[in-house]
């Protein structure tokens, strides 16, 4: 009867936009009746902890200390992502529903945890390399546009905010329409698309 | 990507539910396994895992591609798994890894998954398939143990860089992660006690093997055509196996040569590939010495054998060396070994009982010991005959795969206590 949402910035650790987009969806979720983990990123406020408005966090820190880009830092903090959602899965007698993923950052742990419990992930985009690096396709941007690839084929859905990004997934990801879902934040049924999407793959195990 | 490989999977399932004798199963992680060779980790992987499974053990190995080899197959008993590993280009070495890690990661996962979890214990060798071990001894709840044949800090003698420093610390964190740390040396028991600061009883010290009957026969071979290719007949042979870089020595085994010429006719036969190739090959050339040098790159495994078996000495000039499979492999062959005393040579050879030490980093004292070899008959024949028997009674894959099967079963018997299980 629960969603794991995985984002790389959440309150208090705030990049860009995504961070505060993921605090109101889980804030919704959670007025919805939806048990709502958030496994995101903290350097030191780590640990699973209940936030006052009923949203589970879980903050983790990377083992490994030095890195030589922001690359090899994704790339080992996902393991720590994986560690954290499959305590989050046991704990609730693998129930779990289904896993968000925002962004390309902690898509190898939604790959890898939907290869060994059959749990279904939404892949949510926020933006996209192709549009971040302006063109450059250096190896390192290359290894990211692979990664969004590997999300968008192995997600069960894709979740898109603009039809103008839909139509950028298609056309750079040659992704199929039918598989990305249109939902715009600022509309008044937003949450009910969302809520709507995540029933879709999950059945029973979301209520309402 | 190609699943086919994902439905004989079924075919090996079935028949181990009617094998109720079969008690263990195995996951074993590595980045090269043969045909896929690149260092020692390659043929440690193949013996350990074919002599646990000889001994009933169930192994999976999952490894990395390699052009023509099959995705899945059953080799002596061991079920091999290559993956599709990252080939995209990537911006250095370790990227790579933590790539090609992800890889892994998600095929393993989709294996244990279709195997119904029936594994009971992960097993990671060396940093680079940390990531895989680590990330699924948590998703499915089995311990994971590791073995850690080299450490980034031994390699390049220190951290000198965030790039080395990541590597370590990957490494620590293995180490942290794994149940228990299987070493291959008492040596290297105690440079990872002292690179990680783990605690006494999580180290284990298991040697590496030598296959001693695969290296007996066809002895009777005739190997004077063969020899021919190398070295002309009145030239002995002086032979190193390994990597061409820094940490190997090759640099003194070449600066040593002028001084073993002074006394004796030999062919310096280098078997190997490396960085160092190019840096060498201008280096023999500008001591006017190309002709006394031989350079033969990366060779088969028949040929090696066949160069130890002709070879009248096999130099080991390691300046860092955690085990040095290739004494284990020379003495094997039959063939008399000068090695630099340091790290797991050191346990390996005896000095004048079963080979000859030298100072490591030292061109005079590697030339003394080559030159002692080569000059007198009786003592070397002593050496080989000693050296192969040594081989035969500690370094046995067939013992090796027994001590590894009882840390497996103390691991799974603690593990038998605790939530997870």
């Amino acid at each position: 009867m629960q969603v794991i949402i995985f984002s790389w910035e959440f309150p208090p650790r705030i990049v860009g936009e995504l961070a505060n987009y993921v605090k109101s969806l889980a804030l919704q979720l959670v007025k919805n009746n939806v048990k709502t983990h958030v496994v995101t990123y903290h350097d030191y406020l780590t640990g699973p902890r209940e936030e006052p408005e009923g949203i589970k966090t879980h903050r983790v820190t990377n083992p490994v200390r030095t890195h030589i880009g922001v690359l090899t830092w994704v790339l080992t903090l996902n393991q720590e992502v994986e560690r954290t959602a499959a305590n989050i899965y046991y704990n609730a007698k693998k129930q779990t529903g289904l896993i968000d993923a925002h962004d390309w950052h902690f898509i190898h742990a939604a790959v890898t945890l939907k290869k060994a419990f059959n749990l279904p992930f939404i892949y949510s985009v926020e933006s996209l390399e192709e549009h971040r690096s302006h063109g450059a396709n250096s190896p390192f941007n290359m290894a990211i546009k692979s990664i969004e690839w590997l999300g968008l084929y192995e997600a069960k859905k894709v979740i898109v905010k603009s039809k103008w990004m839909r139509d950028e997934v298609v056309r750079v990801y040659k992704v199929p329409t039918d598989k990305i879902k249109v939902i715009q934040p600022k509309s008044t049924a937003w949450i009910k698309a969302i809520l709507k999407t995540y029933k879709s793959l999950a059945g029973g195990a979301i209520s309402k | 990507m190609d699943k086919s490989h994902l439905k004989n999977l079924q075919e090996p399932c079935r028949r181990r539910d009617l094998q109720v004798t079969q008690e263990l199963t195995v996951m074993m992680f590595t980045w090269e396994f043969p045909p896929r060779i690149i260092g020692g980790i390659s043929p440690h992987v193949y013996h350990l895992s074919r002599s646990l499974a000889k001994s009933g053990a169930k192994v999976y190995v999952v490894t990395c591609d390699f052009p023509g080899a099959p995705q899945h197959e059953v080799l002596d008993e061991v079920e091999v798994f290559r993956i599709d590993s990252y080939k995209n280009p990537a911006p250095n070495f370790a990227t790579w890894v933590y790539l090609m890690n992800i890889n892994m990661q998600k095929e393993a996962a989709a294996l244990v998954k279709s195997l119904g979890e029936n594994v009971d214990v992960f097993h990671s060798h060396d940093w680079l398939v940390a990531n895989v071990g680590i990330g699924l001894k948590h998703v499915f709840r089995k311990p994971l143990l590791a073995t850690i044949h080299s450490t980034e800090i031994g390699r390049r003698n220190g951290i000198h860089s965030d790039y080395e420093r990541m590597i370590h610390e990957t490494e620590a964190w293995l180490t942290y992660e794994a149940w228990k740390v299987i070493c291959c040396s008492d040596y290297m028991v105690s440079h990872v006690r002292w690179a990680f600061g783990l605690p006494e009883d999580k180290l284990v010290m298991i040697p590496n093997g030598v296959n001693v009957q695969q290296d007996t026969k066809n002895k009777s071979t005739d190997l004077s055509q063969f020899r021919r290719k190398f070295a002309l007949p009145e030239e002995r042979i002086v032979l190193f196996v390994g990597r061409l870089v820094y940490e190997k020595g090759i640099h003194v085994f070449v600066n040593a040569a002028p001084k073993v010429l002074e006394k004796v006719n030999a062919k310096f036969v280098i078997v190997g590939n490396g960085y160092m190739k190019d840096p060498l090959s201008n280096l023999v050339k500008g001591m006017g010495l190309a002709h006394k040098f031989t350079f033969t790159g990366f060779v088969d495994d028949e040929i090696l054998k066949n160069l130890q078996r002709c070879a009248d000495v096999c130099v080991v000039p390691s300046l860092f060396e955690p085990f040095g499979i290739v004494a284990l492999e020379a003495m094997a062959a039959k063939s008399a070994v000068v090695v630099s005393d340091t790290g797991g040579l050191s346990e390996i050879v005896e000095h004048d009982i079963t080979g000859v030490k030298v100072y490591p980093d030292n061109p005079n004292s590697l030339a003394w010991g080559i030159t002692k070899v080569l000059l007198d008959e009786t003592y070397a024949n002593q050496l080989r005959k000693n050296a192969h028997k040594k081989v035969q009674e500690t370094y046995d894959w067939d013992k090796i795969s027994q001590q590894t099967k009882t840390v497996y079963k103390e691991v799974l018997d603690e593990y038998s206590k605790s939530f997870w299980a």
